[in-house]
């Protein structure tokens, strides 16, 4: 099984106060520290157990400025044998135009695969739309929310989709495909500082996106970015520690939950 | 004839509360409602809507994007190019209008919770909806949007004339994937959904050797531990204590939030609890925006706190 597996390398932004800077034209990214896409993390481990299992490789492809060799460093040092940086300096905010560009490069390259994996989000934009717009390009068969791989069969695959509430629906699909794989799926290998410096010794590919601009035009823009409307929020318990959690008993004790 | 198209989202002969708000975005933007909807009975409320189009195919047929495209193109080729089509920003949702955006060559605009009618812009929301992008469809065609649960169904009201209703037929049934069974989750003999006091972890706890200490203080305070997703993926909690879209929804009188950042699939699961604290160190997390009091503060300190003085 050949399976080619997206990475991205996002912001960590949740403990960080982002800013908008140039009157809401770009938010200021530049103090932030950046890691690999949760769901990218699950679906690179997916690609690989499949891969050490049944044979093939597992090919990751990243779309990215030079930082996201970080990310093909890291797939590598899971299990993958190739890493791609198609390098792009400007990020493109719409799916639409990412996708078109990954499906010029796919095919440009010849890159062979059996599935192509995606995760289900990236963290930042949460688009949750990659893969389904790939797939349609492509005219592949695809899955979301993939939470379960049952069986992964020379011509197709038995899978778990995620639906609402803890339930799920079981699907055939016929191979070649698309699936977007959900986090959760599986508990991802711990990376070594060692392992990734293992890693850098395997060469990977640059290749220049100016190469794969055929048809690539955004279909959406961003007019503008906004911090969102504040509602009237919580009361903040605040002052020392100690008064503070003695604050939040007594809130305990009035709503009756603790006497 | 200018109007949008609203894919329902239907399970096991449920139509989902969430479509509402897909119905009331049109609503509110003044475009007439085309709904369509697998034949079946759902008990929908038809006047909310200007037509129906029942599909007669199975809810798994019309669920899968390799239909769903085929679906599609029979409407438009029967009442003309839609201004938008609308789903909900579900699971199948996602699913559907994300392989319909690509498989039409259409913009599309994900997570959708406000718009600007007048600017014909549309609110998404990004870094965990620490910031809003404003975004826009280049062009007059059709757009394709998701819409986040609760964001317009207020919008939604009923239209003085009752709705055209047509069917469809002979929909092209692809087999290259095909519904198998659902698959419920399993049984556990916590319910969440029943307690009145949730001490819920987020993944600010950190690491697994941290949850116990939780588990002492919840005991303490006769609270139920439940967590966020990424506590339950990493295993440190088991699944049966997920609050969000895809784990619980709950209700307790007092919800204590420690380490959650309050992303919506989450703030989905917990929003209606009584009474919400949510402690986290970083003073813009979204959570404090739902939450009734707050503690900006390290969780584990809190904790620690919390216990010397329940002790003392
Ligand atoms: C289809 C789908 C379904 C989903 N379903 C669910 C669901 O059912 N339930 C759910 O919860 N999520 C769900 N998610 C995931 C959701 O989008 C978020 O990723 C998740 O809720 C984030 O969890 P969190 O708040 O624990 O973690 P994070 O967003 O990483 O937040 C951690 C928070 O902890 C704070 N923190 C860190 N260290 C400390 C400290 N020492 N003291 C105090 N605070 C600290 C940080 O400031 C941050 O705000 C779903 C996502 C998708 C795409
Ligand atoms: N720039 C990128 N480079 C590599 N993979 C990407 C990129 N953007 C999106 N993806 C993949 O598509 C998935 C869904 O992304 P999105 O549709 O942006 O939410 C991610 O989890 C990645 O696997």
């Amino acid at each position: 099984m050949n399976i080619i597996v997206f990475t991205k390398r996002v912001p960590a932004t949740q403990e960080e106060e982002l800013r908008i800077i140039g009157e809401g034209s770009a938010v200021d990214l530049s103090k932030v520290p950046f890691k690999v896409n949760d769901w990218d993390n699950y679906s690179v481990e997916e690609a690989v157990r499949i891969v050490e299992k049944s044979g093939g490789a597992v090919t990751a492809v990243s779309v990215g400025d030079a930082e996201s060799d970080e990310v093909l460093r890291r797939a590598i040092a899971m299990g993958a044998k190739d890493g791609f940086l198609v390098e792009s300096g400007d990020i493109v905010h719409d799916p639409n135009a990412r996708a078109t560009l990954i499906q010029n490069f796919l095919k440009k390259e010849n890159v062979p695969f059996d599935a192509i994996f995606t995760g289900v989000q990236s963290e930042d934009d949460q688009f949750a739309s990659l893969g389904g717009i790939l797939a349609a390009k492509m005219r592949l068969p695809f899955v979301s929310m993939v939470i379960g791989i049952d069986s992964f069969e020379k011509d197709h695959a038995v899978v778990r989709r995620e639906l609402e509430g803890g339930l799920q629906e079981r699907v055939k699909v016929m191979l070649p495909c698309v699936m977007s794989i959900q986090t959760g799926i599986n508990e991802p290998r711990y990376v070594s500082i060692m392992g990734i410096r293992k890693a850098s010794k395997v060469e990977r590919k640059i290749f220049k996106s100016a190469d794969y601009q055929e048809n690539v035009t955004a279909k959406i823009e961003v007019a503008r970015w906004i911090y969102p409307p504040k509602k009237a929020g919580a009361t903040i318990l605040s002052g020392e520690l100690e008064s503070a959690c003695k604050e939040l008993i007594g809130i305990l004790k009035e709503k009756g939950v603790y006497q | 004839m200018s109007y949008a198209l609203v894919v329902s989202e239907v399970r096991r002969g449920i139509f989902e509360e969430r479509n509402l708000d897909s119905i009331g975005l049109c609503t509110h933007l003044g475009k007439d409602a085309i709904l369509i909807i697998p034949e079946g009975e759902y008990g929908i409320k038809e006047q909310l809507v200007n037509s129906i189009v029942k599909v007669k195919v199975e809810e798994a047929v019309f669920l899968n994007p390799l239909n769903m495209v085929n679906i599609l193109e029979k409407v438009v080729a029967d009442r003309g190019k839609p201004d938008m089509i609308v789903f909900t920003n579900s699971s199948s949702g996602t699913e559907l209008a994300s392989y319909a955006a690509g498989y039409f060559d259409l913009p599309i605009i994900t997570d959708v919770n406000s718009c600007d009618k007048d600017q014909g812009i549309f609110y998404k929301s990004y870094y965990s909806d620490k910031i809003f992008g404003e975004f826009r469809p280049i062009g007059n065609g059709t757009a394709i949007v998701t819409v986040r649960s609760g964001s317009f169904k207020d919008f939604a009201a009923d239209k003085d004339v009752a709705p055209s209703v047509g069917t469809m037929e002979d929909v092209a049934v692809s087999s290259a994937r095909t519904f198998m069974e659902f698959v419920e989750e399993e049984k556990s003999d916590v319910d969440i959904t029943k307690a009145e006091f949730l001490l819920s972890l987020g993944r600010g706890v950190g690491n697994k050797d941290e949850v116990s200490d939780y588990e002492e203080l919840a005991g303490m305070l006769k609270a139920v531990i439940a967590g966020s997703r990424p506590v339950i993926d990493k295993l440190w909690l088991p699944k049966a204590r997920q609050v969000g879209t895809s784990g619980k929804t709950v209700k307790p009188k007092v919800y204590l939030a420690m380490g959650v950042s309050g992303a919506f699939q989450h703030v989905a699961g917990m929003k209606d609890s009584d009474c919400i604290i949510a402690v986290n160190k970083d003073a813009e997390a979204p959570i404090f925006q739902y939450a009734h009091y707050g503690i900006i503060a390290d969780m584990h300190k809190v904790r620690d706190k919390l216990k010397d003085i329940l002790k003392g």
